[in-house]
């Protein structure tokens, strides 16, 4: 099934983006690869923190310059992409360390998986979920930020004489625009996903008490929740950077 | 919002989210469970055990002092044994100053931890998230937000139906056509192409779950059991069904409402504007919605399978049978998403361009000039 979805969607982007729908999907393969690479990396014992940015960086890389080509507004975009995760890396991920997501939740503990597999895994859990929640901002994160460096950009092109203050504010006006509809896509995988835990919830009649406080609500909750902040972090960022690079390279020419 | 304005606003989000953190910080005495706070912690290396591929795993031995903060033995401090491993796979680090929920024995002097106390954090993540909002959008971002939780109670309200009447098809497509129209009403205000991008979702995820059904009827089986949370084996395939439809609708909103935005305004810019002018500036919108879009739900639904899929490789899995019984779920999810988001580029095109009036006689005069293109020749 999943290879017959693979081919539909494979020709539906041919068919409706042509040349560059192939390229998009081709950014999507690598995509695949980069992610799959990583969980190997982190299985193989080398410490997630460190796998997850450096596969980060490289997707960063490869998506946004594959995409978008080399230039000064795609700096800017890559630039406020990399700092976003490394931002959230490090304030985030102590916050969700503490509140503990790693590791089964209360109700996989009491499926077959948990019996069956060895827990001796000797990879520190924590660490593997935090990684798992920063990777699943990038997407989101990487979109954003695209978007608002091209806007800046596009307003430069425009009108090559308008100064740093105004560009920066135009950026921000793009961001809003997008934000909206960026956080109803997170928001709404966040229900499809959540959909059988919820109903799991209301079959097993928990308590308000014991739903706030379960590790199963908290890993789908803090996942949607950092995408979120995500996004709105790399909207001002994006439009302060992009300025600047795009400016630097004009002046060097 | 003036910016005098926002700031007020901020400072009184801010005020209000610090009371309501701190109060649900030292909310125990609304909890009927018993409350407790590790006050002292002491850890002991208790021995090591060998994985499957050599590693050395360490077992530790917690003792902790927990102050318990509620109910008849408010004040009084029990100690409680813990047991944490290096990789924390099955077991919970508890740390001083951590609040746990604690299943008291009878007489009141020992017990078992229920689970760690979340709530903050639940909490916390909400305000920062509200306040970010309000500071990166001002009165956008307030919109988001109650069009946020308008689409939360109606998910909680649905399921109870289900839960109740059964038939979770009917419900989840009658749910599917609320939130869109709500969330589309919200973003894009009472307009024509708010009108076009409503009924261009409802048509795309209309086509998807057709793509899904042609697919599942003529390949071999999903093994639905091996999903996550599963309470009873009856309606497995249609909650699988109705949480990938769920899923897309995001997707399909957003692009159905950028193409629908970006159409009107080149309909309303360029007077008389030929089909194959428009085919061809939809397809440049849609090229660059298209690639992000698709990676954008690639990540949100696959970086949370990446700890059990190291668990599962560490126990020698081969990635084959990751695909097939681990993330089936999720690639068919992404996979129904990214075709969503691609029908949704042509389909909103088309009734945008639909509903934006005079489409007859704009027809007409896109035969007149074709005709007069070809007398030119």
């Amino acid at each position: 099934m999943i290879l017959k979805l693979i081919i539909i969607l494979f020709f539906l982007m041919l068919f409706v983006g042509g040349d560059r729908g192939l390229t998009s999907f081709f950014t999507l393969v690598r995509t695949v690869i980069a992610f799959i690479v990583n969980v190997y990396l982190i299985a193989w014992g080398l410490p997630a923190v460190l796998v997850t940015l450096v596969v980060s960086a490289f997707l960063i890389a490869g998506v946004i310059y594959g995409q978008n080509g080399w230039n000064s507004k795609m700096h800017g975009a890559a630039f406020s992409a990399a700092s976003i995760v490394v931002i959230i890396m490090v304030t985030i991920g102590p916050v969700l360390h503490v509140a503990g997501i790693s590791g089964y939740n209360e109700i996989e503990q009491y499926e077959e998986i948990s019996m069956y597999l060895s827990a001796n895994v000797s990879i520190s859990m924590p660490a593997v979920a935090v990684s798992a929640t920063v990777l699943g901002v990038l997407g989101a994160v990487m979109d954003t930020a695209v978007a608002v460096s091209t806007a800046v950009n596009e307003v430069f092109v425009n009108n090559s004489e308008i100064d740093r203050k105004s560009l920066v504010k135009s950026g921000m006006t793009v961001g809003k625009d997008i934000l909206g509809t960026t956080v109803n896509t997170l928001l709404f995988a966040g229900f499809g996903e959540s959909i059988m835990l919820a109903n799991l919830f209301l079959k097993n009649e928990n308590t308000f008490y014991e739903i706030i406080n379960s590790k199963a609500l908290f890993q789908e909750i803090s996942a949607l929740f950092v995408a979120v902040m995500g996004c709105l972090l790399v909207i001002p960022l994006a439009s302060c950077v992009t300025p600047w690079f795009i400016v630097r390279e004009n002046i060097k020419r | 919002m003036k910016p005098v304005k926002r700031k007020i606003a901020l400072i009184i989000i801010l005020l209000v989210g610090t009371i309501v953190a701190c109060f649900v910080y030292n909310d125990a005495f609304l909890y009927d469970t018993t409350i407790g706070r590790v006050i002292s912690v002491e850890n002991k290396l208790s021995h090591e055990e060998e994985g499957l591929n050599g590693e050395v795993e360490r077992y530790y031995d917690q003792a902790l002092g927990v102050l318990i903060l509620n109910g008849k033995y408010k004040g009084n401090t029990i100690d409680i044994s813990n047991t944490y491993t290096s990789s924390g796979v099955n077991d919970e680090r508890y740390r001083k100053g951590t609040q746990l929920l604690i299943a008291l024995n009878s007489s009141g002097d020992g017990g078992s931890i229920l689970e760690k106390k979340r709530d903050v954090y639940v909490v916390m993540f909400f305000v920062a998230f509200i306040i970010l909002l309000v500071l990166v959008s001002g009165k956008h971002g307030a919109v988001v937000t109650v069009s946020f939780i308008i689409n939360l109670i109606l998910l909680v309200f649905s399921l109870k139906i289900y839960d109740s009447y059964g038939n979770l098809l009917k419900v989840t497509m009658v749910v599917m056509l609320l939130f869109s129209v709500l969330t589309l009403l919200f973003a894009g205000g009472l307009h024509k192409k708010t009108f076009a991008a409503i009924l261009s979702t409802l048509l795309t995820v209309l086509m998807c779950s057709g793509i899904y059904m042609l697919t599942m009827k003529t390949s071999e089986r999903i093994p639905y059991e091996m999903m996550d949370y599963v309470v009873n084996s009856k309606d497995l395939a249609d909650l699988f069904l109705a949480g990938t439809l769920m899923g897309s609708l995001g997707a399909v909103m957003d692009v159905s409402i950028s193409i629908a935005a970006g159409v009107s305004e080149v309909v309303s810019k360029t007077e008389g504007i030929t089909v194959r002018a428009l085919v061809s500036s939809i397809r440049e919108m849609g090229y660059d919605i298209m690639g992000t879009m698709i990676n954008v739900l690639f990540f949100t639904y696959l970086s949370g399978t990446i700890p059990i899929l190291v668990l599962k490789i560490k126990n020698g899995y081969t990635l084959y049978h990751l695909v097939r019984f681990q993330l089936v779920f999720e690639t068919i999810c992404f996979l129904i998403g990214a075709i969503g988001i691609v029908l949704a580029i042509p389909v909103s095109g088309f009734f945008t361009f639909m509903f934006l009036g005079d489409v007859r006689r704009r027809y007409k005069k896109i035969i007149l000039e074709k005709e007069g293109g070809e007398e030119d020749k």
